[in-house]
């Protein structure tokens, strides 16, 4: 997962309408029981934009991993060999589970079995058969990522 | 008979192609998937151009508001293995208009080595695209073919397999039907054969 436009403003949202709310009623004068109430509200909204954050940090860092290994790895292929869907999806995209058989030279064959979200359309075209382009990582084989 | 369904008769008889009341495509590239039944209606197959075959058709859907294109299909089977995606989108086409996700799955990468290209498309890749391979593919010619010559509107998608041309217009007549035939022939044609190198 990566984070979009759309992401960047709504954490943006609610950092600044949290940190307003911690803060602005203070302020503006307002007792002590609507600062509190206001304010823990606010703290709440801060926390949920710093949780988003920390996620959009940790997806950049694990595309980081995944590009090292694209343009240090080992290509190879992998072929489908099952298709399931676990009937989970985020934000509409389904999260598929494929098995299949990695083929990577010097390493040889395997099997393995990858997660991955998709857009419904690639979701779709998966299927058994389909032989795809993957990259291992050298330094551990048995990490790799899957061109879809 | 008026619109899309006189356009298409007389494109087909003039081609030689066979007329086809609807087809369902399958949902085969994203453009298709945002058609809810991915058919085209009117329809035509048979050879669109070169030594390619496929299907033509227009294709109609609504997402918050009508969409209207026609396209032309192609299977270019052995492009899977070398490139899964590639899709080489007009500049400001909108294809969807209820996108609102912040978070979304890092399906696609943005080529833009060619400047001639990037004035006109927006083209994108799986993230793990291999980029030689991008290189070989658009050649000079290519590059110079599609900065020139297809229909204004031309937009291509190529997925696992799947070759869509389109055009955005309700009916492009006769002529924008050659016009997108030949153009998604001359992109398929040059596709399969740096599958095939």
């Amino acid at each position: 997962m990566q984070i979009n436009r759309t992401g960047v403003g709504l954490i943006a949202l609610f950092v600044l309408l949290g940190l307003a709310m911690c803060f602005g009623p203070a302020l503006l004068g307002a007792d002590l029981e609507t600062s509190l109430i206001v304010g823990s509200t606010g703290a709440i909204f801060v926390l949920v934009g710093a949780g988003l954050a920390l996620y959009a940090r940790h997806a950049k860092g694990k595309a980081a991993h995944q590009d090292w290994i694209f343009q240090n790895g080992i290509k190879g292929s992998a072929t489908i060999l099952e298709v399931g869907n676990s009937h989970t999806t985020v934000n509409e995209m389904p999260l598929m589970k494929l098995k299949l058989e990695l083929d990577v030279p010097g390493v040889g064959r395997s099997q393995v079995t990858r997660r991955e979200v998709m857009p419904v359309f690639t979701a779709n075209r998966m299927d058994a058969g389909l032989v795809l382009p993957a990259y291992a990582n050298p330094e551990n084989p048995a990490e790799f990522v899957l061109v879809w | 008979m008026a619109g899309p369904d006189a356009t298409y008769a007389a494109f087909a008889a003039a081609r030689g192609l066979e007329p086809v009341p609807a087809l369902g495509l399958g949902a085969l590239t994203p453009l298709l998937v945002e058609s809810k039944h991915c058919q085209v209606e009117p329809a035509a197959r048979g050879r669109l151009g070169g030594e390619v075959d496929g299907v033509v058709g227009h294709l109609a859907y609504t997402r918050n508001r009508t969409f209207r294109f026609n396209v032309a299909l192609v299977d270019i089977p052995g492009s899977t293995a070398l490139a899964p995606r590639l899709f080489c989108i007009r500049n400001g086409r909108s294809t969807r208009d209820d996108e609102f996700y912040g978070f979304e799955a890092r399906h696609s990468k943005l080529w833009t080595e060619s400047t001639a290209l990037n004035d006109r498309y927006t083209i994108s890749t799986s993230p793990y695209q291999d980029p030689n391979w991008m290189r070989q593919l658009f050649s000079p010619a290519l590059v110079d073919y599609l900065a020139t010559e297809p229909p204004a509107d031309f937009s291509f998608e190529l997925a696992y397999g799947a070759l869509l041309g389109s055009v955005e217009d309700d009916d492009p007549g006769a002529d924008g039907l050659a016009a997108l035939c030949e153009a998604t022939a001359h992109v398929a044609a040059r596709i399969a054969r740096e599958c095939g190198e």
